[in-house]
């Protein structure tokens, strides 16, 4: 009994979950090498799509498939793995944050491994605690929130707040810090180091990638996520216990599950080991009532008690003893319903949603109208973490705050590649339609419109000929149209040029001749919103 | 040449012969005039002996006149009579090809360098005993998305030749001693190989007028080259008395004809069934640009580049020969 062969089974199924999330995170990219069959592609452009579910973790998201029923108002197909997992807690109780969870696992081992308390210190930190109702509120500030049409779930759900944390921050800062370490070593001009740096080419790039990543606010979501491991240290799985909101979605469920922990009273010796290793906070002591909500089922209560005075076994749940506790759950529902309540007329006060859209807010292709977007957006990242040229990055303030975190193309950084739509296939709740390159390409879907800053223009200004926008344009016929001209150069002579002049009727909004213009800084073409496909207001022309 | 079905290996056989004997005439060649080529489907013809006889300049015209016609044959028959693979490979040599595949965009838009041309250049390499075949191209779009929808990724895994993905730390500022640019980062597998043979597709382009041969040296570099259009004729100049190629091989299979050098429309597309392969740089853009009806001298970057001694702007100093299937 003592061994712990359920502690060595949860160990073995978290690790595993947390492999396969990072797996899954590492392969949410175009692969290396992707070797398509030519003689396919002469009948029709492919699309090119990744292999592996890298949307999986979504699937199974009782959260997310929840805020977007509430949000959208409609009954979201793809979301039969998460509706299962709620079945299974009614019976069970939370074990995803014990068994699966890769955001837990990461919080296990990081209040586990090196404790910041021990002894007494530790079992104060494992008595329950008020701030615990925390994750109740911000449950209900996601829910009714959604309900008015703004999902922020991703902002705290702990699966996305993973994916974006280490797709956005912690691996793009390691992979370039490897890569510039390798770098130098390729450049160096002594043989046997200048090999050694292309041995980043069998380390570093398979995982990483070639090009230095950039995300926009990377460097506040990577201090979010350092911030939130840190908490280990005040309480163990302080992000389960009180901030998680998937945490409370599951303890709601497993109020009343059918898996309860039996506590033999006089058996019990109070030596305390089973609130020592007690991860939820559950009050797993004999004495005092098992709070099935709090309980992580890490099952450490049974498997250490020396005297086995705690089994889990499947039971009728017992009305909950422990009075008062409603009053303080019931404050916390209505000032989650208040909060819930203003967050979505409030966050969309700036008139981006309804007035006025916002120029720089250039949403990928196939994205749905803002509002609906808004509805279904997790802010996981993944968009982010698949788009080839890097140009789909977490929105600052382009979409207002209600948009924080959604995904916004910055042209000077990336472009939108003409016949990709990779973007599409792996958004979880389809804010980004699954869309082909020939629907994208023939409708064709635009993202936004280009104009020319004449002043900036290396033509326009009389400071010699380019046609590098031109070139670039994907578009056939080209939005980009040029003119034979004369321009007086500084030297006030006259100079042949070809100026550049854009057919807004071609123009899709990809971006690729501002991300190639010479002109550093701020490129004298820039994309806006306007014109894009998904905004019948948002329109220059007739 | 032989228009009757026979093998390939007889073919090849036979074509040696003939360019044996062509060679020990010191050469045959053709007119300049492009009707004259475009509608030539005979034999080569003898002409200007005297002037070719100065310079190793040739140009081997090929065109596949047969309906359906193997574009791989076509390729080896050319090569046959440049003199063999052999000739310009050693063995054990490191050969870069250099194709133009930077739009993501399928091979019948005819953006990018015809998959079946590549991979039969491949082989012929791979048959005159190359180490090994590297595929190098400085994309424009990404380079990953470049290799699968160009073909050019297939390519690489049936011959097993190596794709190079142009990354930060292949670039190596080189002093490319041209009369516009200097110190600039050039792709290092190019300059390392022992061997280039440039593959460029012919096409229309906004400032150069054509993208063909030379051209192709912009995807050779990295750095800023979106600025080197300010100065496009020199600087493709520049970038081709540094990158000597030992052949260039034009495809003119599928030709854009408009709208270049993204393409993406089919009407655009011209089918010319051409392939032109040359040792003279300069000769062979020359003669791709006739193709396109354009005279090559009101192409700036031919016309400097003669000027500057790479090659000849004139078709009549070089010895020609034509090859149909």
């Amino acid at each position: 009994m003592k061994v712990g062969k359920l502690i060595w089974l949860r160990r073995i199924s978290q690790v595993f979950f947390l492999c396969l999330f990072i797996y899954l995170l590492f392969v949410t990219r175009l692969p290396q090498d992707i070797y398509l069959d030519y003689s396919l592609t002469f009948t029709d452009a492919p699309d090119v799509r990744l292999e592996q579910p890298v949307t999986f973790f979504w699937q199974i998201n009782p959260l997310a498939w929840i805020t977007t029923v509430l949000a959208t108002h409609q009954w979201v197909t793809g979301f039969a793995w998460a509706i299962g997992l709620l079945a299974l807690t009614l019976v069970l109780g939370r074990f995803f944050c014990g068994f699966i969870c890769p955001l837990g696992t990461l919080h296990h081992m990081a209040s586990s491994i090196k404790p910041a308390l021990k002894g007494s210190a530790l079992a104060a930190a494992n008595r329950q605690k008020p701030d615990r109702m925390i994750k109740y509120f911000f449950l209900t500030v996601i829910c009714v929130a959604a309900f008015f049409g703004l999902n922020l779930s991703g902002l705290l759900d702990p699966l996305s707040l993973l994916f974006r944390s280490l797709a956005l921050a912690v691996f793009p800062a390691l992979g370039n810090a490897l890569n510039g370490f390798f770098e130098i070593l390729a450049r160096s001009d002594i043989k046997i180091i200048n090999l050694l740096g292309y041995s980043s080419e069998v380390l570093v790039a398979p995982l990483f990638g070639y090009e230095t990543i950039a995300f926009q606010t990377g460097w506040f979501i990577g201090i979010l996520f350092l911030l939130i491991l840190f908490l280990n240290r005040i309480r163990p799985r302080f992000w389960c216990r009180v901030l998680c909101p998937l945490g409370a979605l599951l303890g709601i469920c497993s109020k009343y599950s059918l898996l309860r922990l039996k506590k033999v009273d006089e058996k019990c010796t109070h030596c305390g080991i089973c609130t020592r290793n007690c991860q939820g906070a559950a009050s797993c002591e004999p004495g005092t009532p098992w709070q099935s909500p709090e309980c992580l089922l890490c099952l450490n209560c049974q498997e250490l008690c020396p005297e086995d005075a705690l089994t889990f076994k499947l039971n009728r749940p017992l009305p909950m003893r422990g009075p008062a506790r409603f009053d303080s759950g019931r404050r916390v529902v209505l000032t989650g319903l208040m909060a819930g309540l203003s967050i979505p007329f409030l966050g969309k006060l700036d008139g981006i949603t309804h007035r006025s859209p916002s120029p720089q807010l250039i949403r990928p292709p196939g994205s749905l109208p803002e509002n609906d977007f808004l509805d279904r957006c997790q802010r996981c990242g993944l968009c982010m973490k698949v788009c080839p040229t890097n140009a789909i990055h977490p929105a600052f303030a382009e979409a207002g705050m209600a948009g924080f975190w959604t995904p916004n193309l910055i042209m000077t950084l990336g472009y939108c590649e003409y016949t990709c739509t990779l973007c599409g296939s792996v958004c979880p709740t389809g804010a980004i339609a699954d869309i082909t390159s020939e629907v994208k390409t023939k409708t064709p879907i635009r993202i936004g419109s280009a104009y020319i800053d004449r002043g900036r223009c290396i033509p326009w200004s009389g400071n010699g000929s380019c046609i590098m926008c031109e070139e670039v344009c994907p578009t056939s016929p080209k939005a980009i149209h040029l003119k034979d001209d004369f321009v007086i150069n500084p030297e006030k002579e006259m100079v042949p040029v070809k100026l550049p002049y854009i057919n807004l009727k071609q123009c899709v909004g990809c971006g690729i001749c501002e991300t190639k213009c010479p002109v550093r800084g701020k490129p004298a073409i820039r994309v806006i919103s306007a014109g894009e496909t998904r905004d019948p207001d948002n329109q220059i022309l007739l | 040449m032989n228009d009757t079905p026979i093998t390939r290996r007889e073919s090849i056989k036979k074509i040696a012969k003939l360019s044996a004997g062509i060679a020990a005439a010191s050469g045959l060649s053709l007119s300049a005039s492009s009707k004259n080529i475009l509608a030539a489907e005979t034999a080569p013809i003898a002409e200007n002996v005297s002037k070719q006889a100065a310079n190793g300049a040739w140009l081997i015209d090929g065109l596949g006149s047969a309906p359906g016609f193997s574009i791989r044959d076509l390729t080896r028959r050319m090569f046959a009579q440049a003199g063999g693979m052999e000739k310009f490979i050693s063995k054990g040599d490191i050969v870069v090809i250099k194709p133009n595949i930077s739009w993501a965009q399928p091979p019948h838009l005819a953006v990018t360098t015809n998959p079946d041309v590549m991979m039969a250049v491949i082989e012929l390499c791979q048959e005159a005993g190359a180490k090994s075949v590297r595929i190098v191209d400085h994309t424009i779009h990404d380079a990953r998305r470049c290799f699968g929808v160009t073909g050019a990724g297939d390519v690489a895994k049936k011959t097993g030749a190596d794709l190079v993905h142009p990354r930060q730390s292949l670039m190596k500022d080189i002093n490319l001693k041209g009369k516009r640019l200097d110190a600039w980062p050039v792709l290092t597998p190019i300059v390392e190989a022992d061997k280039v043979i440039n593959l460029p597709i012919a096409k229309v382009h906004g400032l150069s007028g054509l993208t063909l041969g030379m051209k192709n040296w912009i995807g050779a570099v990295g750095g800023r080259r979106n600025a080197l259009h300010q100065d496009i004729h020199q600087s493709i100049v520049d970038l081709a008395q540094f990158f000597r190629p030992t052949l260039t091989l034009i495809d003119a299979v599928r030709v854009l004809a408009a709208n270049g050098p993204s393409g993406g429309r089919e009407e655009d597309v011209r089918v010319l069934n051409r392939l032109i392969l040359s040792n003279d740089p300069v000769a062979i853009d020359a003669r791709a640009a006739l193709l396109f009806n354009k005279k090559p001298e009101d192409i700036g970057h031919i016309r400097l580049a003669h000027q500057q001694g790479l090659g000849h702007i004139d078709l009549n100093a070089v010895r020609q020969v034509q090859v149909t299937v």
